[in-house]
């Protein structure tokens, strides 16, 4: 197993009921295993990164890694 | 001709005099409104070089064809000037009641000329312009200046008004609206200051001209709801726009410590979920679908209305991570009148100046009492440390000297909006090609830059995007007025503008339509700054010299050890001039002005620079 801690922005903290939190999953997992794993609707536009670089869902996470997920936004 | 009122309100505040001038075809549909109706007046009527402070400046106000009418997110003005902070083009949209009520009053724009010699206010209601001595209201905030005229005209009319800052030329003074709304960045509410015009009063009672009045309302009224709901189901009005605090804190792009840092541990402190949890009040604009103005009670018991920008320039660059105190100095700058990313910006600056060793000071980051006192030293010119706030970073910089230029956080004068682009080299090019300065409102491009491109490309597709974003959000939401958030945090497609616009005006325009005028827009906003300083060259453009000083990298997190490159940059910029048809030098070429329908523009320019 590896932990990864996933932390939420926005809204969709809301919808998942936390804000970061500390995950564990089997080895290897990818990004977008995690995804599915969070009641967030998939088709929403989101911005991913791992440890604050952009990331494709396929990728395998590694023990300790950081995944942020926001809302696309604008800017204030 | 529907869509447009086809009138403009001269008023002449030197000698209190008014007309209604009138305009035709040719000219609404070349410029359409808002920026474009700004712009084109500025160039005509503008003689370069004058003091952006004196009678010869005019001040704007102009509306949209869509502005005001039932439709999502169309309560915005135009404010513009020629800009006492740049010396540029300068303009800002704020919401506010006076878009609909300056429409019904049967004005696309007003024109303020000239210079009263006394402090006045002005009530606006249809025909009718009256001049009131403002000696009651001279000297006072924004709150307790509406406060006044709601009093007097009831809370129903539109309010523009300038605080302590405009007063007193401070030179990144904003004219303020409702609650929390202000527009006008580069200083545009100095020059309501400089001619002693403390508010604008706007009332109107005649009918919109719409070409479709039935179809406009029916599809108007449903698409409000339908954006409203929309905004519901995906929660953004949660936390707005407040969110991006902690998405730029992940990605090393938020502003701490006047922008030498990228990331901060206690950044969740000022965070969005914080700012949610501590709401006491939500603001909107009118006509608004998803309100984004999030107030909490400030250190002081005031009602603060917040967003990113705010939390961001007044809290994590000035190292101020209670967010009570960061809604007191936002409060302070609603109530003086005083742009929040300048006002930050300039504190940061000035606090990292003495940090340097630059200027002696007892100003510390983190310290927000102190920043509080400043604040009004800035707003008043008190003493030598308030005049020197109150002239904003770049002008300090240069009173200071001692290489503190290098760090002084602006793009032509105009202070950098929340974002750290160190190692964001296409966010660094759309504020580096923002044409009021460094603003990020004309192409927010580093949600793009992160999430398609890799960081530390230089490619022509950053300089594509931060065109197409100039297009959509410079262009036709600053000409057809109305507020972008519908679009870009919700998807609301573009295509519903100009059939609003098609339902207005009585046109059969596409979004293809639009994008000349954009680009028009952008050459006469060009040309309008090569016109005030002929030796314009491509460094003009140039974002600040610390990003790209290896020594100001990141010790770590996701950028460490990484800054932009400057010879990079500049091809990134060659990209960018290269696809809008500009020259090296950043100005638009003979062949391109020809083609956007510059002509007589272009021979004007070209008295003060010859055009390739």
């Amino acid at each position: 197993m590896i932990k990864i801690t996933v932390k939420l922005i926005g809204p969709l903290i809301n919808l998942a009921g936390f804000s970061e939190k500390t995950l564990e999953f089997p080895a290897e997992t990818t990004v977008e295993e995690v995804l599915a794993a969070l009641p967030i609707d998939p088709q929403r536009p989101k911005i991913v990164t791992r440890n604050g670089q952009a990331v494709a869902p396929g990728e395998k996470l590694k023990d300790g890694d950081r995944l942020a997920i926001s809302p696309i936004y604008s800017g204030g | 001709m529907k869509g447009w009122t086809g009138h403009i309100l001269r008023i002449d505040l030197t000698t209190r005099t008014h007309k209604i001038e009138t305009f035709g075809e040719e000219f609404a549909h070349k410029w359409v409104g808002g920026r474009g109706f700004a712009l084109k007046v500025l160039w005509d009527e503008l003689r370069p070089g004058i003091d952006p402070l004196g009678p010869e400046n005019k001040l704007i106000i102009a509306v949209g064809p869509i502005a005001g009418v039932p439709a999502p997110n169309t309560g915005k003005t135009v404010v513009a000037a020629k800009s006492p902070l740049t010396g540029g083009f300068g303009d800002g949209n704020l919401g506010t009641r006076a878009t609909e009520h300056l429409r019904k009053a049967g004005y696309d724009a007003i024109i303020f000329e000239g210079q009263s010699d006394k402090p006045i206010y002005i009530y606006i209601e249809d025909d009718k312009v009256q001049y009131f001595p403002a000696e009651d209201i001279w000297g006072k905030g924004t709150y307790d200046t509406h406060d006044y005229l709601y009093k007097i005209y009831g809370k129903g009319v539109g309010v523009l008004s300038i605080g302590q800052g405009g007063e007193n030329l401070n030179r990144y003074a904003m004219i303020r609206s409702l609650e929390g709304r202000a527009g006008g960045r580069p200083g545009i509410g100095a020059v309501m200051g400089s001619k002693k015009l403390k508010a604008i009063v706007i009332k109107g009672s005649k009918p919109i001209p719409v070409a479709d009045p039935e179809g406009m309302r029916k599809l108007g009224i449903e698409d409000l709801r339908k954006v409203g709901e929309i905004n519901k189901q995906t929660g953004w009005s949660i936390q707005s726009t407040t969110g991006v605090l902690s998405w730029c804190n992940e990605v090393a792009a938020l502003p701490v410590h006047n922008m030498r840092q990228t990331h901060h541990p206690d950044a969740w402190k000022i965070d969005g979920e914080r700012l949610n949890n501590a709401r006491i009040a939500t603001y909107g604009c009118p006509n608004c679908t998803m309100r984004c103005g999030i107030a909490i009670r400030d250190h002081e018991g005031h009602e603060s209305e917040l967003d990113y920008e705010n939390i961001g320039t007044l809290g994590s660059n000035l190292d101020i991570f209670e967010l009570d105190q960061v809604g007191s100095l936002n409060y302070l700058c609603d109530d003086y009148g005083l742009d929040t990313i300048s006002a930050g910006d300039t504190l940061a600056f000035y606090a990292d100046a003495i940090e340097q060793g630059a200027i002696k000071g007892d100003f510390r980051f983190g310290d927000a009492e102190m920043a509080k006192k400043l604040l009004g030293m800035a707003a008043r010119r008190q003493g030598e440390i308030g005049n020197l706030l109150a002239d904003g970073t770049m002008r300090m910089s240069r009173a200071i000297g001692h290489g503190s230029e290098a760090y002084a956080m602006h793009v032509k004068g105009l202070e950098i909006s929340a974002y750290n682009c160190k190692f964001c080299p296409g966010m660094a090019l759309a504020f580096a090609t923002c044409p009021l300065g460094g603003h990020h409102k004309d192409s927010w491009v580093i949600t793009f830059e992160i999430k398609q491109t890799k960081r530390d490309s230089y490619g022509p597709e950053k300089a594509a995007k931060v065109i197409e974003l100039q297009r959509i959000r410079g262009g036709l939401f600053e000409f057809i007025v109305a507020c972008r958030f519908p679009w870009i945090e919700l998807g609301w497609p573009l295509d519903h503008y100009p059939e609003y616009f098609n339902r207005v005006t009585g046109l059969n325009w596409s979004l293809d339509d639009f994008w000349k005028i954009s680009d028009r827009i952008y050459a006469l906003m060009k040309f309008f700054w090569v016109r005030e300083f002929p030796d314009w060259d491509r460094t003009r453009d140039y974002p600040p010299m610390i990003w790209f000083d290896p020594s100001n990298a990141d010790k770590d997190g996701p950028i460490a050890g990484q800054v932009l490159e400057l010879d990079k940059f500049n091809q990134l910029l060659d990209h960018y001039y290269n696809q809008r048809g500009w020259d090296q030098r950043g100005i638009p070429t003979r062949k391109t002005a020809e083609a956007l329908d510059l002509k007589d523009e272009m021979a004007e320019v070209e008295k003060y620079t010859k055009l390739e």
